[in-house]
């Protein structure tokens, strides 16, 4: 049994070494508009598998519309959005099949209240991966453990802390073993005591390696755990590059203004 | 297995911070004790300012009159033999008899089902059980109580040659008249006799028609005199004007006051004669002349029907009332069973019931019995024989069929009790079990309500003659059980991103709910036979309400479905799509759910509402318990009496209601209601 586990988890190995050359996201000058407001414009980047970018900017400046629309949750109108190879158009199959490719947590958590921290975990993949019912909870299992909180699997979310929730919400989204994982703003409705629990996690993550989009406010996270920094405003990519030379050398006056006022 | 879960670089570790408490529990405080004892409770409660003592006053004075207006009109003047006689009507209609054992099947099969439920969601502590068997005990001891300790009024029988006038009424005495009686029964003739014109006014018991003539003519004369002597006060008063004293005047000399009843009706005033025959052999029991002061007793000899003979042997104008101790009037029904007609008596007093073979007059004609028509308690009761009279009854009819539905309550409550203090992993198994056995419900009301063929243990019924308790309930059932799944589906529908299932499902809403019901019910009739002309039959009337019924509904649910829906914080449906769910199973599994229990609220007053709502199908022909109340108080023996009818389905209307509102409460409370929100 552990052997099996660990010959499929080197294979798995293999092949994301064999798509290391490639990007995983690519964006081409995308756009998108809610009504008359230009959301977002000309959005190019691409991302590398196992990088991890962290968005920053100010409120409205469209970081979080551009990471929704990586897994469609927003439709963008102009533009190319290529994820693992599948472009996002409007077949309704490429969009299941990169929804399925791409774990995403939200700032509010979003766990599904009526049902217990293990069944929010085991519904997607029971479901759409036809798992049967003691294996995805065998999983389900493995993976709190991973985030810290095997003993609350059975409590409603409710009954936990919101760094307990977020938690969940991340299990939730590594059951479905994406490639990509989103993080719109995961910490910024826990308390301050809550927030380090919640990034522990997210740092151990991108040590294993996974492809990840992380939104956030916190500094420290992108300095420590980044490898690229994306700058946004109004609806822009002003500037990026690495923590280093984000945090210490930025050229671009609204980054410099932008960092004065939050470092 | 665990494929492409991404390689770990290690643990992380337990974060340090627990939420649980991780110093020193600082000591318990109780909070401070801020009103002592009832008189502080009631001083700030009710009496706290001007204004509170006022409404406190005003309220208990309405609340106490109304309480002591019904109670003295329950005690005193209502009859409730309209509800006692017909307790089958209100409960089934007029379904034929072999369904009367199915349909107590399945009342015992409900008594199960809740009984299981109630152990699968909640504890009912030993104190309520206690309670309860307490309750059922006493509607046993009570009446028998009542009845040892209380003696039956006798029944007033008029005899004699002349006819009796009173206003409208012109009566005479019955020479012949046939009643039932149990083995070993005594049974106690004397004459009444009356000491005034007052005693014979306040005469209250079972009357015979002369009787009661006799006693509205001598009440009559009372009033007469009272008048009359209110007018002579007010004429010999001081200070009346010219006019009013003309007015008054005249009015006294309108009115006039008839002779005293007692003497120019010589009541009792010679002896009858009377005697009494078993009606299987003819046979003389007792015979005599009872004149004052005399009583004349003896014993029947078995369960049947006895002839009664009594006429005045000398030829005047009197007319002598006996009463009958032992005697007591008859409810008669008849029905069809196994293809015969069968006649039941019942006696009022103790539902003593003889069954067929009534008396014969010479001329072959049915003999006139002591039935409940003729003979109703007259006359205002006091307590006692309120409770001889009319509780005792009632308790005795009911009695039987509650204590058989609290034990199989009881029976599935402690049952499921058991198995869930077993083990852990069975209090799941009892929760699904109690879901499972309601859903069962479903197809076993349809067997044995409906039936199959033309014979056999469940032949079918004939829907035309469900009624009463039992259409009202079906047709709420039927309304909320089929509606449920439509309305969802019209509330998904209303959210269709595609327009033609939007629009049809707008429209439909919008239709059903823009129409009184009562205009739905009667197009129901006429339009369902052109859609489904299988149901275009008499026979098949309650199904076409229930599609009225059913498409009302739906709209309404499909409104608060849609509300909840609504309701919800957006990113549930989309952490659904995150994670890569198909549009219907996150309605399935997230959405749906979520906005259900959200309603629940709402969904039950709905179903309150449409229980309430099934009354309107008495205008549209359907005999529901409105239907029976409305039919009963036009039948011959309980006419005059719908206060006591309408009375009874309201106290059944509310005890339904009150139940489904205090069961929604419960589930609100409960986890299963509660919206988990973050």
């Amino acid at each position: 049994m552990l052997e099996g586990i660990s010959a499929k988890a080197d294979s798995a190995v293999e092949d994301t070494l064999r798509e290391d050359t490639e990007p995983i996201i690519i964006c081409r000058e995308v756009n998108k508009w809610f009504g008359d407001f230009h959301v977002l414009r000309d959005v190019s980047v691409e991302v590398a598998p196992r990088e991890v970018v962290v968005v920053i900017g100010p409120s409205g400046s469209g970081k979080s519309t551009f990471i929704r629309c990586i897994n469609r949750l927003e439709e963008h109108q102009e533009g190319q959005i290529i994820v693992d190879g599948m472009e996002l158009g409007h077949d309704i199959r490429n969009i299941s099949a990169i929804r399925q490719e791409i774990g995403m947590v939200f700032q509010q958590f979003n766990l599904f209240p009526h049902l217990t921290a293990l069944q929010n975990i085991t519904l997607a993949p029971s479901i759409v991966r036809h798992r049967p019912r003691a294996e995805a909870k065998e999983i389900a299992m493995q993976l709190l453990e991973r985030v810290g909180i095997p003993e609350q699997a059975n409590k409603y979310p409710g009954q936990l802390s919101g760094g307990q929730q977020q938690r969940v919400a991340i299990a939730r989204a590594l059951a479905m073993e994406p490639k990509i994982m989103l993080f719109d703003e995961p910490t910024s409705a826990l308390d301050p005591e809550m927030i380090k629990e919640v990034l522990d996690v997210m740092k151990e993550l991108a040590r294993s390696g996974m492809t990840m989009l992380v939104v956030t406010h916190e500094m420290g996270f992108a300095r420590e755990v980044a490898d690229r920094v994306l700058f946004f405003d109004h609806g822009r990519i002003v500037e990026q590059g690495t923590p280093e030379y984000f945090f210490e050398q930025a050229q671009h006056p609204r980054t410099k203004l932008f960092l004065s006022q939050i470092l | 297995m665990a494929e492409s879960l991404p390689p770990m670089s290690g643990h992380v570790t337990k974060p340090t911070v627990h939420n649980e408490a991780y110093f020193d529990e600082p000591e318990r405080r109780r909070p401070p004790i801020t009103v002592v004892g009832p008189v502080a409770w009631v001083r700030s409660n009710l009496f706290g300012s001007t204004l509170d003592t006022m409404l406190t006053v005003v309220g208990s004075l309405f609340l106490l009159f109304t309480a002591l207006t019904l109670l003295q009109w329950s005690v005193g003047a209502a009859n409730w033999y309209a509800i006692i006689f017909n307790m089958r009507l209100f409960l089934v209609g007029r379904v034929e008899t072999f369904l009367d054992l199915r349909l107590s099947l399945l009342a015992l099969y409900i008594a199960l089902v809740v009984g299981v439920n109630l152990a699968a969601w909640s504890i009912v502590r030993a104190r309520v059980w206690q309670l309860w068997l307490a309750g059922l005990v006493s509607l046993f001891v009570i009446p028998w109580l009542i009845e040892a300790s209380i003696a039956l009024p006798p029944t007033y029988l008029g005899a004699g040659q002349r006819e009796i006038v009173s206003g409208s009424v012109t009566t005479r005495p019955l020479e012949r008249v046939a009643f039932i009686g149990r083995s070993g029964e005594e049974v106690v003739f004397t004459l009444a006799e009356f000491a005034s014109e007052e005693e014979l006014a306040r005469l209250s018991s079972f009357t015979d028609v002369v009787t009661n003539t006799l006693r509205n003519a001598a009440r009559n004369r009372l009033l007469e005199q009272e008048r009359r002597a209110t007018i002579e006060e007010r004429l010999a008063g001081q200070r009346l004007t010219e006019r009013q004293r003309a007015e008054l005047e005249a009015e006294w000399a309108e009115s006039e006051l008839p002779p005293p009843i007692r003497e120019t009706h010589q009541v009792s005033a010679a002896p009858v004669a009377v005697s009494v025959r078993a009606s299987w052999n003819d046979e003389v029991l007792a015979s005599g002349l009872i004149g004052s002061g005399d009583a004349l007793r003896f014993t029947l000899p078995q369960d049947g029907w006895y002839m009664l003979e009594k006429h005045i042997p000398v030829q005047d104008e009197s007319i002598g009332l006996l009463a009958v101790a032992g005697v007591y009037p008859i409810f008669d029904r008849s029905f069809i069973r196994d293809g015969e007609r069968i006649n039941q008596y019942v006696r009022a007093t103790d539902r003593l019931l003889i069954e067929g073979g009534r008396p014969r007059e010479a001329d072959g004609g049915d003999m006139l019995m002591l039935g409940i028509i003729d003979h109703q308690y007259k006359g205002l009761r006091g307590i006692d024989e309120y409770l001889r009279v009319m509780v005792a009854p009632f308790l005795q009819q009911i009695n039987r069929s509650l204590a058989a539905f609290s034990a199989f309550i009881a029976l599935g409550y402690f049952g499921a009790a058991w198995l869930k203090q077993r083990e852990e992993r069975f209090v799941q198994t009892v929760r699904r079990a109690a879901v499972w056995l309601w859903l069962a419900l479903i197809p076993l009301a349809f067997i044995l309500i409906i039936g199959v063929g033309e014979s056999g243990p469940i032949q079918a019924s004939d829907p035309q003659l469900w009624g009463g308790l039992l259409l009202t309930l079906l047709l709420t059932t039927v309304g909320i059980v089929v509606a449920f799944p439509i309305g969802i589906a019209m509330a998904l529908g209303r959210r269709s991103s595609l327009p033609a299932i939007r629009i049809a499902s707008t429209l439909y809403i919008e239709l059903v709910r823009g129409v009184p019901l009562i205009t739905l019910l009667f197009m129901s009739t006429l339009m369902v036979p052109f859609v489904v002309p299988s149901l275009s039959g008499p026979d098949s009337a309650p199904y076409r309400i229930m599609i009225a019924l059913i498409l009302f509904s739906a709209a309404y649910l499909a409104e608060i479905v849609r509300g909840g829906l609504q309701g919800l914080p957006p990113g549930q449906e989309e952490a659904g799509k995150a994670v890569g769910l198909p549009a219907w199973r996150i309605t399935l599994h997230i959405t749906l759910p979520q906005a259900l229990r959200a309603v629940i609220p709402a969904l039950v007053g709905q179903f309150i509402s449409l229980y309430k709502d099934t009354s309107l199908v008495a205008i549209a022909g359907l005999i529901d318990l409105t239907g029976v109340a409305t039919g009963i108080a036009g039948q011959t023996e309980f006419q005059a009496l719908r206060r006591e009818t309408y009375f009874y389905i309201f106290i059944i209307y509310f005890i339904f209601s009150f139940v489904m509102s205090l069961v929604s409460r419960r589930v609100e409370a409960s986890g299963a209601g509660a919206v988990r929100r973050e």
